[in-house]
């Protein structure tokens, strides 16, 4: 063959090419990284002075009597939280979906908030609330009613599960409100006309139908539920009552034992990938018989008097448990100058605030490391995404499954867990104490629900879309410039503000590798709330402030958050 | 002299052959139609030729240019092969206006924006889209969108413009008149022009060359005329929707092109032989006819076969109808002449539009 003039290999196409594939590359090396540590530090024992390969440090776990208390603890919170959450969640949705229950509009994005805020603070406020001594309703029972609410302890795990509860609701409700939305009117409409009651129908028909959906909710439920480690911090440490996430952190304080911690996360992080792979398995599985939105759309079930009351009861028990009282008690607390468990204005004071934004060096640069790692982290981490999803939408086609199971692993992976390995990696490295490496921890951590929100909208584009660009004369490069993100921007947007919300109440991670100077504000609450609840308490009102703006420009750009 | 050239061109999806060693050449400022069923290759060789797809061997020649050769290890980029796509789903841009979309292949050219959008505005008109330049892409119809393509895929003056089933999402009439604006816009700007379709009347509509693909293959290639009127394989007959009957042939009629073939112990036929025919009597060849190329008839006339009607439907202008005659059940399209089930009629063919094929 002769060659011409234009007759040379294209240098272009490792671009093309290499910069998807090098997301994908960096992906998997930040999952796999932190996991190699962890199963290598597992099986490393000391004897005197040499390390030796060996079971030692499973033995000692297993043997260990906290280790079975921390078990028993966690399954019964994340057992117990995953079934409330679900009740909750699908009922909650069910009212707002399927029923004229009146200020629908309202709870329909009401009942999405607690999704934004901290369960740190939430259950600080919950404290502020219901601690035996210095909490609001025991102090308002007293003096008004005239009740001592002794029995009533927020730290245990009831506790712990109430204020789980809260915060995983949202999740359940997301899962189940588009298929109740979506459902073909017809099924439940057949059930009526040959004989069905309202309730049968609700049992035999609805509930079903939307169960794969509830039941891929409990899976992802149970799993970070049960490896959170912001609420056992806050309600189980003070009382000495054991959760995994907080022990394996007992187990990195000094004297620290990270052999038997590394062994206790190998333990966690099997169960949680056995779990979310029985997860997707089960999405994959069941993605075609879901109901579909052809025919009539589900009509809506008039609520009578009772019906009406009841529901709005529940809606205004669960706003007014997971918004409105934390919020309340929290700004009553930022405001005193000591809080004895009741708000008196004779000693309201800005002080607080005062103190944590101009005066304390540790809050200062708390406000500032979280702000840095929260909007430098969630544009990396979008990036990252876009080069995966573009991988997993119009890469190679042979390997997008594996891919995409891999790169999807984090997403159960409690934060404290990838932490810890974050944490043996760095140990000996310049990186070990720094910003940088909470930063690629978030990432790690993280990057997958970008990747999910991202990859569903690349679906949606149709490839002769960027075709037509580059017969158009444009470079890959201008293709993803001028069409590609800008067709994909809604779902760009969702993902950032999705991760600066993760990134600026993140603490199980922070947790581990944070040092003198890197403190975020999440670490700075814990560290204060030993001192002073009115500094934590402004904290937290600080950190509310970008959480809710977050969620108010999420709704004002009117993108949504994807789930599943 | 030829301005695309395809030499052996393969390529493969996992372990099925899309396009199975295929050549071709199209002369400058003609056009070729890729016709055939879905699935036969067609759409792949057209990605090749766009740079979407990389084959797997073979070599294409564009102008002069090699964009495309495996042995020379070369594969330019869709964009570095300078020439103008219609998909069809149109790929009109949504997040941007009408004229935007037809400037895009100028400015990533590098040509000022008063340029350009003087350019592109210029050939919104030539389309007929004058006037909406200021539009949402997404706000106008599909037969609009389908201009918005054509006028992006010209603007930037390529000389090789691919149309790939371009046509096929428009209702019938504008598709129609699609046909004959998009000929003599060819016509006008003088571009070469290979389109892509599955539909036979689209194909001979526009195209001077017809390539019919099958399962990856060339079947037949050449005028669009020749193709039509002397098919060259069962398939391009079945294709274009013929009457392909099993028959034995009886032999040549000396002196003549024609030869005898017998449809069934009863009912012989006369017709042309065609390329590559065993004329040895007794063999298995197959007997080609229009439909159009049959007529019922109440009236015998010399050489028509008796029969009767085994079942019709009513196409409109025209009735269609399944003649049986003896076990050999023959279909014919005719004016309506008002048949029913179980008349007796005359099958009337002429001698000339029988082809006889191997």
């Amino acid at each position: 063959m002769e060659t011409s003039r234009h007759g040379r290999v294209p240098s272009g196409r490792w671009l093309q090419v290499g910069l998807p594939a090098s997301g994908v590359a960096a992906g998997i090396l930040l999952i796999a990284g932190p996991f190699l540590a962890t199963v290598v530090r597992s099986l490393l024992a000391w004897e005197g002075d040499s390390p030796s390969v060996s079971l030692n440090n499973f033995v000692r776990l297993f043997t260990d009597p906290r280790f079975a208390d921390a078990i028993v603890n966690t399954l019964i919170a994340g057992g117990c939280t995953t079934v409330l959450s679900m009740m909750l969640g699908f009922t909650l949705a069910w009212l707002v979906a399927r029923t004229d229950m009146p200020g629908r509009a309202w709870f329909e994005t009401g009942n999405l908030i607690p999704f934004f805020l901290s369960p740190y603070v939430g259950a600080l406020s919950w404290i502020y609330l219901l601690a035996p001594h210095g909490g609001l309703i025991p102090w308002i029972a007293r003096t008004q009613l005239g009740l001592t609410m002794e029995w009533l302890n927020i730290y245990s795990v009831p506790g712990v599960i109430w204020v789980l509860t809260l915060f995983y609701t949202p999740y359940v409700y997301l899962f189940v409100i588009a298929p109740l939305r979506q459902m073909d009117a017809a099924f439940e409409d057949a059930a009526r006309v040959h004989g069905a009651s309202f309730w049968y129908t609700l049992r035999h028909i609805t509930l079903p139908l939307v169960l794969p959906a509830l039941l891929s909710a409990a899976l992802i439920v149970f799993v970070t539920s049960a490896g959170l480690f912001d609420v056992p911090l806050a309600l189980g440490s003070p009382r000495g009552i054991r959760f995994m996430p907080t022990e394996i952190f007992q187990m990195v304080q000094y004297p620290a034992d990270f052999g038997r911690a590394a062994a206790f996360g190998i333990v966690v992080l099997t169960v949680t990938i056995v779990l979310t792979l029985v997860q997707r398995s089960f999405i994959a599985n069941r993605r075609f018989d879901t109901v579909t939105g052809k025919g009539y759309r589900p009509r809506l079930i008039h609520l009578r008097r009772g019906g009406r009351i009841a529901a709005l009861t529940l809606e205004v028990f669960y706003i007014g448990g997971a918004v409105v009282l934390p919020t309340a008690v929290l700004a009553m607390v930022a405001f005193s100058k000591l809080w004895t468990g009741h708000f008196m204005w004779r000693t309201a004071t800005t002080g607080n605030f005062e103190y944590v934004l101009t005066k304390y060096d540790l809050t200062r640069s708390a406000i500032g490391n979280s702000l840095f790692l929260a909007l430098f982290g969630a544009t990396m981490a979008v990036c990252l995404a876009v080069l995966q999803s573009y991988y997993l939408t119009r890469g190679n086609p042979k390997r997008r499954a594996l891919v995409d199971a891999l790169l999807s692993l984090p997403l159960g992976i409690p934060g404290i867990i990838l932490g810890l390995g974050f944490l043996i990696m760095a140990i000996r490295t310049p990186l070990y104490s720094t910003l940088a490496i909470i930063l690629i921890a978030y990432i790690a951590r993280f990057f997958p629900f970008a990747t999910r929100t991202i990859t569903a909208m690349f679906l949606a584009i149709n490839p002769e879309l960027e075709q037509s660009a580059r017969s158009s004369g444009a470079t890959w490069m201008q293709t993803m410039r001028m069409i590609v993100l800008p067709l994909l921007r809604p779902s760009l947007i969702a993902a950032w503000l999705m991760l600066f919300v993760i990134f600026i109440r993140e603490l199980g991670a922070t947790m581990l590798l944070f040092a003198q100077g890197t403190e975020t504000i999440s670490v700075a609450m814990v560290i204060l709330s030993e001192r002073s609840s009115g500094y934590v308490a402004a904290l937290a009102m600080i950190q509310l402030a970008l959480l809710l703006s977050a969620f108010v420009v999420l709704r004002l750009t009117r993108t949504s958050i994807s789930q599943g | 002299m030829s301005f695309v050239r395809i030499a052996n061109l393969t390529k493969r999806f996992g372990t099925h052959t899309a396009v199975g060693n295929v050549s071709f050449d199209v002369p400058q400022g003609s056009t070729l139609a890729l016709l055939g069923p879905s699935g036969c290759g067609k759409t792949t060789i057209l990605r090749c030729l766009a740079g979407l797809e990389t084959p797997d061997d073979g070599a294409i020649e564009i102008g002069g240019n090699v964009v495309f050769d495996t042995c020379a290890g070369i594969d330019l980029m869709p964009e570095k092969r300078e020439l103008g796509i219609v998909f069809q789903s149109y790929a009109v841009w949504p997040h941007m206006t009408v004229e935007d979309n037809v400037a895009f292949p100028l400015k990533v050219r590098g040509m000022s924006k008063t340029d350009r959008l003087a350019r592109a505005s210029k050939m919104l008109e030539t389309v007929g889209l004058k006037g909406f330049e200021t539009r949402s892409a997404t706000l106008v119809s599909g037969g609009q969108q389908q201009r918005i393509a054509l006028a992006r895929a010209l603007v930037h003056e390529p000389r090789l413009v691919l149309f790939d089933e371009a046509l096929s999402n428009l209702d019938a009439v504008l598709r129609e008149q699609m046909r004959l604006e998009l000929r003599m816009l060819q016509e006008r700007l003088g571009f070469t022009a290979i389109y892509v379709t599955h539909d036979q009347a689209e194909a001979f509509g526009l195209a001077d060359t017809v390539v019919l693909m099958n399962q990856g293959k060339i079947e037949t290639a050449g005028p669009a005329r020749e193709v039509f009127h002397r098919p060259a394989s069962a398939f391009v007959a079945r294709f274009f929707g013929m009457n392909v009957l099993e028959s034995r042939m009886i032999g040549p009629v000396a002196g003549t092109e024609y030869v005898d073939v017998a449809l069934n112990d009863r009912v012989t036929v006369r017709g042309v032989a065609g390329d590559g025919l065993d004329v040895t009597p007794g063999k298995p060849v197959l007997a080609c006819i229009r439909k159009e190329s049959v007529r019922a008839s109440r009236a015998a006339s010399p050489g028509s076969v008796p029969g009767t009607i085994e079942a019709m439907s009513f196409l409109g202008v025209a009735e269609e109808y399944i003649v049986d005659l003896g076990g050999v059940s023959l279909r014919a399209t005719q004016p309506a002449a008002g048949f029913r089930r179980g008349d007796a009629v005359h099958a009337v063919m002429a001698a000339d539009d029988w082809i006889v094929l191997p």
